[in-house]
């Protein structure tokens, strides 16, 4: 057997995450100091970021389902990246904890003591309730957090014994996680997101969220799997094969993306109900028009045309600038679904949409390399590690 | 007897390996008319016989926008030129309306072109091939894997292509008729 780097050291192990941490933890205490003179812009700006890193986290979970879901071979070696993003949610079930303890008021307008004389709202109330909003916060995270940690760990278990039975009961567990996953998600982001406007509803906002997710988390494995490839490490292991079938999901799924989005905004644009309309009316309103025309070409025309070609796919510094470009829309989608709440004449970028970024970043990235340094870089006894080495692309 | 009335030598390898390594020989030899047939597809054999990528792709892209213009035109000549209706009080051109129908019309071209350009390309469908009056041949469709030089190829010499491949591993070598 050929001797292969397990383990990360150096540079992504020591210094990385000891920088990432100290930015991250600077960022969120600029944002905490700016909460007392404008909490309202350090609330949506920190929820456009927590929904974004939960995106990232939730797609991760559901990239780890899929590949036991199927039996996957090709994707053993990626599956350890995957796997520590996925493993965050714990980081993200405390970032939430500020909305919870801070942000009820400011972000959900159905909290405030005159929404009883509203009448859509006074219907919502059995489910759009304080209480009840904690108590499904609390079974989401508890759902996410036991199924992140039954996947990680037996995952890393294997690691040691190499035993086939972890793979057969996270092959099991896969069924119906991949249920509760697709659940929580939806209810999840009806909760944190859509009820922002408690007045409209869309059916599709819980896939328009997984197509998001999706999307993000194929691009950020890819970036870090090349970004451990630049220092060194699982070169040989990742090849030009595994990047082009990531790319093809990358692309796949934007596409899914596009379906989504444009189904959502087709049906409610034939049917035409004012109650509906709202939504697209608030966020079409000014230059949020220009950002959802923006959307449209930024994240459905050019890497539609763009990341056609297998030769892109192939080529990895093309395929590199095609993922960040990917990932850099994602975050203009959020902004734009989220931050119309904020400021409805038009987009208003502050430097608290980066503080908030880089700060729940820093922590994200800082966490995530400290927990990636601590096992081997891929599932290394895994039983269908040959058959992902040797994947060939026909 | 001239040569123009022979197909060319067909040999007959014993492992998908050997098949391959067979090929890997005749492409750096530069043959370049030759052709290999095994039960199942062989991962990497592409690149084995030097084949150029498929040109089905180019064909799939101009079919696809094809359907997308074509769809998108129709559309508009019918609902915004030829026979307006007010419909739910919307513009004539409606764009987000043809979305659905464009959409489809390109997906529509796009697999006929897929579908039709293969067949094409592939030269199929075929009702005679003369590599089948090989004595061994039907092998090919359960247990054995076959190769086939082109008389066609400017290196072709029947006896040095022969004993070429023989010596690769090639068995039950034959010359066949066209």
């Amino acid at each position: 057997m050929v001797e292969r780097t397990e383990k990360l050291t150096g540079f992504l192990a020591d210094k990385l995450p000891k920088i990432l941490l100290l930015i991250g933890t600077i960022a969120l205490a600029f944002c905490a100091v700016s909460f007392g003179a404008n909490p309202r812009q350090v609330l949506f700006s920190y929820m456009t970021a927590f929904i974004f890193f939960l995106a990232l986290t939730l797609g991760s979970l559901f990239f780890i389902l899929i590949h036991f879901l199927t039996r996957a071979g090709w994707s053993v070696i990626l599956r350890r990246i995957a796997e520590t993003l996925m493993k965050n949610i714990g980081l993200m079930a405390i970032l939430f904890l500020p909305i919870a303890f801070f942000g009820m008021h400011e972000l959900y307008h159905w909290t405030h003591a005159e929404a009883i004389n509203d009448v859509i709202l006074q219907k919502k109330a059995g489910y759009l309730n304080i209480r009840f909003f904690f108590i499904r916060a609390a079974v989401f995270f508890g759902i996410w957090f036991w199924l992140a940690r039954v996947f990680y760990k037996n995952s890393v278990a294997q690691d040691a014994t190499g035993d086939f039975a972890h793979t057969l009961k996270l092959q099991k567990y896969a069924t119906f996680g991949v249920f509760l996953f697709a659940l929580t998600l939806t209810f999840s982001v009806i909760d944190w997101v859509m009820s922002m406007t408690p007045h409209w509803y869309s059916t599709m906002f819980g896939v328009y969220y997984f197509a998001i997710s999706t999307v993000l988390s194929l691009s950020v494995i890819t970036i870090l799997a090349m970004i451990l490839r630049r220092s060194g490490f699982l070169k040989n292991e990742i090849t030009v094969e595994h990047y082009h079938d990531m790319g093809k999901l990358v692309y796949g799924f934007n596409i899914f993306w596009t379906y989504i989005a444009f189904s959502q905004y087709f049906l409610i644009w034939y049917a035409n109900i004012p109650e509906e309309t709202i939504w697209f009316r608030e966020h079409f309103m000014g230059s949020w028009n220009t950002v959802a025309v923006f959307l449209v070409l930024g994240h459905f025309v050019v890497p539609f045309l763009g990341f056609m070609s297998r030769h892109v796919k192939r080529n990895l510094t093309a395929h590199f600038v095609v993922v960040c470009w990917m990932v850099f829309m994602t975050i203009v989608d959020l902004y734009w679904v989220i931050m119309p709440n904020f400021s409805p004449e038009g987009i208003q970028i502050s430097l608290l949409d980066f503080a908030a970024f880089v700060g729940i970043g820093g922590l994200y990235f800082g966490f995530y390399f400290l927990r990636l340094r601590k096992h081997a870089l891929f599932p290394k006894r895994d039983p269908r590690l040959e058959e992902s080495l040797h994947f060939h692309n026909v | 007897m001239s040569k123009k009335q022979f197909f060319g030598v067909v040999g007959e390898f014993k492992t998908p390996k050997s098949l391959m390594k067979a090929a890997e020989a005749l492409r750096d030899a530069g043959y370049t008319q030759f052709e290999t047939y095994s039960p199942f597809p062989i991962h990497g054999m592409d690149d084995a016989m030097g084949l150029k990528h498929s040109k089905l792709g180019w064909i799939v892209l101009c079919g696809g926008f094809t359907g997308l213009s074509c769809a998108l035109a129709l559309q508009w000549w019918t609902s915004a030129v030829d026979y307006k209706l007010t419909i739910s009080g919307k513009p004539f051109f409606s764009y987000q309306a043809f979305v659905p129908v464009t959409f489809e019309c390109m997906v529509l071209f796009s697999a006929f072109c897929a579908v039709f350009g293969m067949l094409a390309l592939n030269r199929l469908p075929k009702l005679y091939h003369p590599v089948f009056k090989h004595s061994r041949f039907h092998d090919a469709s359960s247990h054995s894997f076959f190769l086939s030089v082109d008389v066609k190829d400017p290196l072709y010499k029947t006896l040095e292509t022969a004993s070429f491949l023989h010596g690769l591993g090639g068995e039950n070598l034959e010359e066949i008729e066209d």
